[in-house]
């Protein structure tokens, strides 16, 4: 056998494999929990400081299930670990799930392939209002928030909300106006920033890491505000289902179906917004996640919303705590460069795989 | 259809407004209140052993009480890193930022903050029993914010003025209990500064123009910031920016300011006076014209740390090149004269 036949032979091979996975969505369903619970330990047990895995498990068990323990690890090793890692790792999985689910939404509202969840203002809007939260003078914390993450949240959530009124998304406008105002909107909000920046002084350190985004603050008074945000809107996307496959096929088709398009537009949008706006206040801008996993499962999965939102969301989850790990092991890289780095090649891999026949 | 668009706005106050009120327990985690260790596994020492507490007001008027003299110290800015050394207490030291590059011996300990801020994991793997940061976002103030939450406490330091790095020397020297040394180091700076102000007492005060950057922008010192403070010590008029907060100068303005000396804050960087003739615009200075532009070792000048008194003979020198002065033992010799 020629070798370009053997190669041939195992792309058909592969792609046999994968045509199989298609319909047993379950089985991605069950890896992918794997795959977050693997990751979740990874980042628990791992990190710059070593702290023995006897000690680690000890720890959760103490401080989870309360366990009763000896103590006998440092005090030092109890806080890297709850204090820390542990928090770190749930806000990089929802914030995974949620910009996944955000992405699938907004590519599926938008029915354009390069929508993601910062598409309608929302990065510009966040990055500006943070910005604007670092220049204003004012000493202030609540449960782990100071002004840069309300006023980014706020932001957020206040550019979609201008573009949604202005491209009267609630009508049913073009869809390429809607991404047109909502790129206008942004280039408004990010002349803005550039003016901020240009303004901020000795704060345009922490704008810029803002902007490349981080999990390094990750804490529980954090995660207690972010966390029931995130499950709300999460929730309803994840309940969008129908709408998303029905949207698929149009606007007009949409209707004809039975679909109040107004309607749904509307509630994927804000819960969109919500978690979108949610995850930046607390971790920054975090690009390639909610744009690429969604192309990725619908690859693998195909599209039906009814499996494409719940596998972005696990998968999602999984990849940006794994981006998070290792982010941090070398001592603190902006995640959003390991997406990138890892998140890139992957895709093009699993795109390549599927040259014929991807469409939205 | 208005009804709707009134809808978002409102939905996502009422989603806002629901969550940030009602923050219930999230399923799997209990908040602790504060990261202190466990009650089991804190050694409570003897009540006759403990020594006094020891309680700091920092720079920014945060108070912080140690129990005890510190054992771990992590220092995050060169200056303090450089002082913790000259104090004696270099010994204490656990960890420094990637830019603590004196003296020699700092490069040794390990590298717990970078540019991009503290990495906490590590710090928090130090277990120190104080941490002193940078005042005005050199450490980033979320950082400050969540080692305190971790129950490490951090004692900020950020000078304004010449006094104030004095001031933050015996800060330092009492936390880490060494005032006798503080005390010493803030004597042999004020030493330097009475001699220089001795020096230049009777000479002219040229309008100086310290440079600390040509790239992209001209930067020079904000008035009533450290360097400005710094020139008038050392005997010059301190050109500088429009305002507090502004570091960038614009060239019309310093035209206009016309200085009669330029000092080269941006030497140790490959600036040399040779290339400020060159510059488009700067022909027409008297600095330019007479020749009045000279290098520094910007690091001995403007950071606040114990070599200033050496930093300040060394600017008065190049503003002032014929006053007599010693010679200052600190800092390199950039673009020497052939």
């Amino acid at each position: 056998m020629s070798a370009t036949a053997a190669a041939q032979g195992s792309i058909v091979r592969h792609a046999g494999l994968l045509d199989r996975l298609r319909h047993r969505p379950l089985w991605l369903v069950v890896a992918g929990f794997v795959a977050v619970l693997l990751v979740s330990a990874a980042g628990v047990f791992f990190g710059t400081v070593a702290v023995s895995p006897a000690d680690t498990i000890a720890i959760l068990g103490h401080r989870l299930l309360g366990i009763p323990a000896t103590v006998s690890w440092p005090a030092s090793a109890e806080t890297i670990v709850f204090e820390l890692r542990l928090p770190r790792v749930l806000m990089a999985l929802s914030v995974g799930a949620a910009l996944s689910l955000a992405g699938v939404a907004l590519q599926g509202l938008l029915r354009n392939p390069l929508a993601d969840p910062y598409v309608l203002g929302t990065a510009s809007g966040a990055a500006l209002g943070a910005a604007i939260g670092l220049l204003i003078p004012v000493q202030f914390a609540l449960l782990g928030f100071g002004l840069l993450h309300l006023f980014a949240f706020l932001g957020a959530l206040g550019a979609v909300a201008v573009v949604y009124r202005v491209s009267r998304l609630g009508g049913l406008s073009s869809l390429s106006s809607v991404l047109l105002t909502g790129y206008a909107i942004g280039s408004l909000l990010a002349a803005g920033l550039a003016i901020t920046m240009y303004l901020s002084g000795q704060t345009l350190r922490q704008i810029f890491f803002y902007l490349l985004g981080s999990f390094s603050l990750a804490s529980w008074p954090q995660l207690t505000v972010g966390l029931p945000l995130i499950a709300l809107g999460s929730f309803f996307l994840l309940t969008r289902a129908r709408a998303l496959n029905g949207l698929l096929l149009g606007e007009e088709t949409a209707a004809h179906l039975g679909l109040d398009v107004r309607r749904e537009r509307l509630v994927l949008l804000a819960a969109a917004s919500l978690v979108t706006a949610a995850s930046v206040a607390m971790c920054g801008l975090i690009g390639f996640v909610g744009l690429v996993v969604p192309h990725v499962v619908r690859l693998v999965a195909g599209p039906n919303a009814r499996s494409l939102l719940p596998l972005s969301a696990i998968w999602g989850a999984a990849f940006l705590a794994l981006a998070d790990l290792l982010a941090r092991l070398p001592g603190e890289l902006p995640v959003g460069v390991i997406t990138g780095v890892i998140g890139a090649p992957f895709f093009l891999f699993v795109l390549r795989r599927y040259r014929g026949g991807y469409e939205l | 259809m208005r009804r709707f668009r009134l809808t978002v706005p409102l939905l996502i106050l009422t989603l806002v407004a629901a969550c940030s009120g009602g923050v219930g327990p999230s399923p799997t985690t209990q908040p602790s209140p504060t990261a202190a260790p466990s009650p089991t596994t804190a050694p409570s020492p003897t009540p006759a052993l403990t020594p006094a507490p020891l309680t700091l007001v920092d720079d920014e008027g945060t108070t912080t009480t140690l129990s005890s003299v510190p054992h771990a110290v992590v220092s995050l800015t060169p200056a303090t890193t450089e002082l913790l050394f000259a104090l004696g207490a270099g010994g204490l030291l656990r960890g420094r930022t990637d830019q603590d590059d004196y003296p020699a011996q700092a490069s040794a300990l390990p590298v717990v903050a970078t540019f991009e801020g503290v990495h906490m994991e590590d710090v928090v793997g130090i277990a120190p029993d104080l941490v002193i940061a940078g005042g005005n976002n050199f450490t980033h103030a979320d950082d400050i914010a969540r080692l305190r939450e971790l129950g490490i406490p951090v004692i900020v330091v950020y000078a304004t003025d010449v006094a104030g790095v004095l001031a933050d020397i015996r800060l330092v020297g009492k936390a880490v209990g060494e005032e006798q040394a503080a005390t010493g180091i803030v004597g042999a700076i004020q030493t330097r500064i009475d001699e220089v102000a001795g020096a230049v007492a009777g000479l002219d005060r040229p309008r100086t123009f310290y440079e600390i950057g040509y790239q992209p922008d001209i930067y020079g010192p904000a008035p009533d910031s450290f360097v400005a403070d710094m020139v008038n010590l050392a005997g010059g008029d301190p050109i500088t920016t429009t305002d507090p907060t502004v570091y960038s100068i614009a060239l019309e303005r310093l035209v206009t300011l016309d200085p009669q000396v330029i000092v080269l804050g941006d030497a140790p960087y490959g600036t040399c006076p040779s290339d400020v003739a060159g510059r488009a615009g700067w022909t027409g200075m008297s600095a330019v014209r007479d020749g009045q532009i000279r290098p520094v070792d910007d690091v001995v000048v403007t950071r606040p740390g114990p070599r200033l008194g050496e930093g300040l003979a060394a600017l008065a020198l190049a503003i002032h090149p014929d006053a007599v002065i010693a010679k200052p033992t600190a800092g390199t010799d950039y673009c020497p004269t052939p």
